[in-house]
């Protein structure tokens, strides 16, 4: 599903180049639950970027579903990304001045799915979720647990192939990062490719396959 | 999606309630003072377009140059109209108006009512012009002797009902004469260059026709579909050569046409459009003072200026906020969606703050009206709101806004790369710094230049009033038409002296405010020819005139009851003298012609101090004193204490004398303030757009400031708990807004002096812009700013750091 052959990230400085990743050589199946760990700096959420398409890389090739993501427009990139990733953020990321529904709603706006479809979807999600009674607040009046789900919620309405999640338990306790985790675990048997940057061993668990990054190098696996 | 859009539009504006509002208001006001001025500029800029014929309709105007004299009219002679029409088939019609009869006494019950506006015409009037009609026909109008065609206004008056058909008016010519209304027409309307309550057969008039010389009559000329009016100024030429310059020879004593043109005078007719002649005709005897076009376009630039101000707040502060709306782009360009799409919405969201604001102009606008009516010297109609060019405005403008200032947030914010955004990279805003700090200055220039302006220009109102005049403007008291007093006149006069209060009378109509005039041209030898002589004002007065107004004899003496041969004296002003070249006037004689072709002779008896007998717009001019009756007016100098008495006691006395006639008075300084009345309008409109200008401004700085001191709100709570004091703090948060404030002046001071310097050269009379002026804007828009931002910089400051950090 995705190969990554030689690809670096820098930012180029007046005399020397920084380097963020370095020939990094990676391919991941479908159906897989990626893990990628490392400490703070080592590239880990730059390379979840440039898989979900809202980074480029400096040097190096990448096929996503045998498609040169290099070469591809910006158009084609925003069509691939909305069509097939989904994201969920350690910071949760919703839009303050939207409703949980409609917050859930939105990418389907963007991919002009009709109204009553919509309806049906969201609909569908937030009893899954067993949000349907938080549907009409924002995301002030929920907790980082509820605003994590919603965030879930929406990364998954359009029924991605990919979801990346940026450390998605990191400003949770417990029990909360316990039941976010057992979703995307969830999730990922239902199908759904699963990368993950996490810091914690124990989340990592919940996955199939770890990656550690250390100084923008892929130490081992 | 739209809908979308919406939703976060409108909850972002109930979010921030204080941006919203001073985004929203901000705006407002700029468009409601773009509205009234544009109301302002359509009634002026549409007068006498309601005609039908508008288009075809052009009045003759006279220039004459003979000697120093020289003559440019909005008259001419009665026999042009017809001869034009005779000669040449281009003339569809004409149509004339004499106004120069005066007033006429309407009888009411038993006594008389003074109207003003009236007027004698020819039958054609209402084929020329569209006026509608409320009862009777106006097919036959001013065909028949005796007979008048009333206004609504005077059908009420007197008959209490428009329905006034076949009714008579009665006035006190001959003792009585009685005209019939032949029909009732509306009031003529306020853009109306002439508006007349009363209009009287021309043909029926007592005046000497067939002067070609002359010229008493305004004349309209209706051209056919399709002629040049150029052709006919050729044609004028034609008729002058063929028809009044013979006539001239005959009457003026002039030599042959060649000779004539080659000294350099000249008689000219010309057309002038009948739409043009509101804002580009000032001659002599308009029938209504001209506005002038240069008004317009300053007052276009004003609304214009005002609104771009008020968009730059808008675009100012929408980007300013974009650090906030940076992380909702972000989720949406993660979220999948294109750049187009958040384009679409930044400008959706603005057009949609933009219609608010038209909806909230409105109301402003119809709020003010009367109050702009009323400064502006207008009368607004409310539906002239929702009339073509004003309404296509408001419908375009909030789209044009909404466009501009959306249109920067809107590619700036959809550039961002989401990446850096959601790592909380993006500095907010901070790359458009430079570009606010460059608006802001531009606001703040222009606030200064309107506040400039409005300074200077109450500076040289303020000056006309206090100038030294030359005569005695104060406690003097006016007597209106007291030619009604006839036979009774000296007696009037006479018995008022006894009055406790009245220091001395005099009898003239010759006044130092807008009132009877007399040209004359007068010459140094006897036979005259021999020098084109000196045109110069001849006033008829009577012995008490010097004294009561305080003009100073400079040489010579007074006239005097006991020399009977003042009877042929002349006392003249300094500029008189100056201009026949005496070094001793008194004793020399001048000669002029008489009105009976006889030639008269003056012994020059004083001279007095040249006083400002016209407007201070222009120098003073020759001038010259004879005894002579005079009737138009009786003058008293006054004690002010006694005033109320004065006048029970003159109206009393009128009453005896003028049998029935109204009485009627006025105040000198007042007269002499209605001569400034263009001056005063356009101070108190330049005045309240200047407050405008500098609110609209002042509510951007602070929506700025505001967004500034939240931006450093982790900063300035850093700072206080290493122990900044409050002082410290406040300069910070300051010192950039000062800083393009004192450079906005810097760029404004100069173009505020350039354009005032050009507006004071209107003023033969006029102040010295001192440097003052300059102190006091800069430091008024100095102070202006600095309380704007120190609320909110001594908010911020005052703030509990541990707050601030907490929640960073």
């Amino acid at each position: 599903m995705i190969k990554l052959l030689g690809v670096s990230k820098y930012y180029q400085n007046k005399f020397d180049k920084t380097y963020i990743l370095r020939n990094i050589n990676l391919e991941i199946k479908e159906g897989e639950f990626v893990s990628i760990m490392g400490p703070s700096g080592a590239g880990k959420s730059t390379l979840l970027y440039i898989i979900g398409m809202l980074d480029s890389a400096s040097e190096g090739e990448y096929y996503f579903l045998d498609e040169q993501v290099h070469k591809m427009k910006e158009k084609r990139l925003t069509e691939l990304h909305k069509s097939h990733i989904g994201f969920v953020f350690q910071q949760y990321h919703l839009i303050d001045e939207l409703t949980v529904y409609e917050n859930i709603e939105t990418p389907l706006l963007y991919q002009k799915v009709s109204g009553s479809e919509r309806k049906g979807k969201v609909a569908e999600l937030l009893d899954r979720f067993n949000m349907v009674a938080k549907k009409d607040l924002f995301p002030n009046q929920l907790s980082g647990g509820q605003q994590q789900l919603a965030a879930i919620a929406r990364a998954i309405i359009s029924k991605p192939k990919l979801i990346l999640a940026d450390e998605p338990t990191g400003n949770l306790h417990s029990d909360q990062g316990k039941e976010i985790m057992q979703l995307l675990k969830k999730l990922n048997d239902e199908g759904t490719t699963i990368i993950q940057v996490t810091h914690s061993e124990e989340n990592a668990k919940y996955g199939n396959r770890i990656i550690k990054l250390s100084d923008g190098w892929i130490e081992k696996e | 999606m739209f809908k979308n859009y919406l939703k976060i539009a409108f909850r972002n504006l109930k979010r921030d309630k204080i941006y919203s509002f001073i985004n929203i208001f901000g705006l407002a006001i700029g468009i409601a003072c773009c509205l009234l001025i544009l109301l302002f500029i359509n009634s002026e800029i549409n007068y006498d377009s309601f005609h039908e014929k508008a288009d075809r309709i052009y009045r003759v105007n006279n220039e004459l140059k003979y000697g120093s004299t020289e003559l440019s009219m909005a008259v001419c002679s009665d026999c042009l109209g017809p001869t034009m029409k005779q000669v040449y088939p281009e003339i569809e019609e004409y149509v004339r108006i004499y106004n120069f009869a005066g007033t006429k006494l309407v009888k009411k019950g038993d006594g008389y009512n003074t109207e003003y506006s009236t007027a004698y015409t020819d039958s054609s009037f209402f084929k020329v012009f569209s006026f509608p009609v409320i009862s009777g026909t106006t097919d036959k109008a001013f065909t028949q002797p005796n007979t008048v065609v009333i206004n609504e206004t005077i059908a009420r008056k007197y008959f209490g009902t428009t329905e006034a058909v076949d009714k008579y008016i009665e006035t006190d010519e001959n003792r009585s004469t009685l005209y019939k209304v032949t029909a009732v027409i509306e009031d003529m309307p306020k853009n109306s260059h002439f508006r007349f309550d009363m209009l009287f057969p021309l043909k029926y008039m007592n005046y000497d026709f067939g002067y070609y010389v002359s010229a008493n009559f305004h004349t309209y000329l209706l051209l056919r579909e399709g002629t040049d009016y150029k052709d006919i100024d050729k044609k004028l030429i034609e008729y002058n050569d063929n028809y009044v310059f013979p006539s001239a020879q005959k009457f003026m004593n002039i030599g042959s046409k060649e000779d004539f043109y080659k000294a350099g005078n000249k008689i000219l007719n010309e057309l002038v459009p009948l739409k043009d002649i509101h804002l580009y005709s000032e001659r002599s005897y308009e029938m209504s003072p001209s506005g002038t076009i240069q008004y317009v376009y300053i007052f276009a630039a004003i609304a214009l200026f005002i609104l771009f101000i008020a968009c730059i707040n808008f675009m100012n502060l929408t980007t300013a906020r974009s650090a906030n709306r940076a992380r909702e782009v972000g989720i949406r360009k993660v979220l999948g969606t294109e750049r187009k799409n958040l384009m679409l919405q930044f400008l959706s969201e603005s057009t949609f703050m933009s219609l608010i604001a038209v909806v909230f102009a409105v109301g402003i606008t119809l709020l003010v009206l009367p109050y702009f009516g009323e400064i502006s010297d207008k009368e607004f109609k409310i539906s002239d709101i929702f009339s073509g060019t004003i309404l296509s405005f408001l419908l375009v403008l909030p789209i044009a806004v909404g466009i501009i200032a959306g249109s920067y947030p809107a590619l700036f914010l959809s550039r961002f790369m989401p990446v850096e955004i959601l790592k909380g990279k993006f500095s907010g805003g901070s790359k458009s710094g430079k570009l606010r700090s460059v608006l802001v200055v531009f606001q703040f220039a222009t606030s200064v230049i309107l506040i400039t302006g409005t300074i200077i220009i109450y500076n040289q109102l303020n000056f006309i009033q206090n100038k030294k005049l030359g005569y005695k403007k104060e406690q003097m008291l006016i007597i209106n038409n007291a030619y009604y007093l006839d036979k009774n006149v000296e007696i009037f006069k006479n018995e008022m002296k006894n009055i406790a209060g009245v220091k001395s009378a005099t009898v003239s109509g010759f006044l130092p405010i807008p009132s009877q005039r007399s040209f004359n041209a007068f010459f140094k030898e006897a036979t005259m020819g021999s020098d084109f002589g000196t045109t110069m004002q001849r006033w008829r007065v009577d012995y008490d005139y010097l004294e009561t107004y305080g003009i100073e004899i400079k040489e010579g003496r007074n006239f005097s009851q006991q020399f009977a041969s003042d009877s042929s004296a002349i006392i003249l002003n300094e500029t008189a003298v100056k201009q026949f070249g005496y070094t001793n006037p008194v004793g020399q004689k001048i000669y002029s012609i008489g009105e009976s072709g006889k030639n008269l002779s003056f012994t020059i008896i004083g001279v007095v101090k040249d006083f400002n007998f016209e407007s201070l717009r222009q120098n003073i001019g020759s001038l010259g004193f004879i005894l002579g009756r005079s009737t138009g007016s009786i003058t008293f100098n006054v004690n002010v204490a006694d005033l109320p008495k004065i006048i029970s006691a003159a109206e009393a006395k009128w009453k005896d004398l003028a049998s029935g006639k109204p009485f009627g008075y006025r105040f000198l300084d007042e007269a002499f303030d209605e001569m400034y009345r263009t001056e005063k309008r356009v101070g108190n409109i330049a005045l309240t757009f200047s407050v405008l200008a500098v609110i609209v401004a002042c509510l951007g700085l602070f929506g700025l400031a505001t967004f500034l001191a939240e931006q450093k709100t982790k900063e300035i709570g850093i700072r206080k708990v290493l122990g900044a004091p409050i002082s410290s703090l406040l300069i910070m948060l300051s010192k950039e807004f000062l800083k393009w404030v004192i450079i906005a002046n810097i760029i404004a001071l100069p173009a505020a002096y350039y354009f005032m310097n050009k507006w004071l050269q209107d003023f033969a009379y006029r102040i010295e812009i001192s440097w003052w002026t300059f102190i006091l804007t800069s430091g008024i828009s100095l102070l202006i700013a600095l309380a704007t931002v120190s609320f909110q910089a001594i908010k911020a400051a005052m703030a509990n750091p541990v707050e601030s950090l907490k929640y960073e």
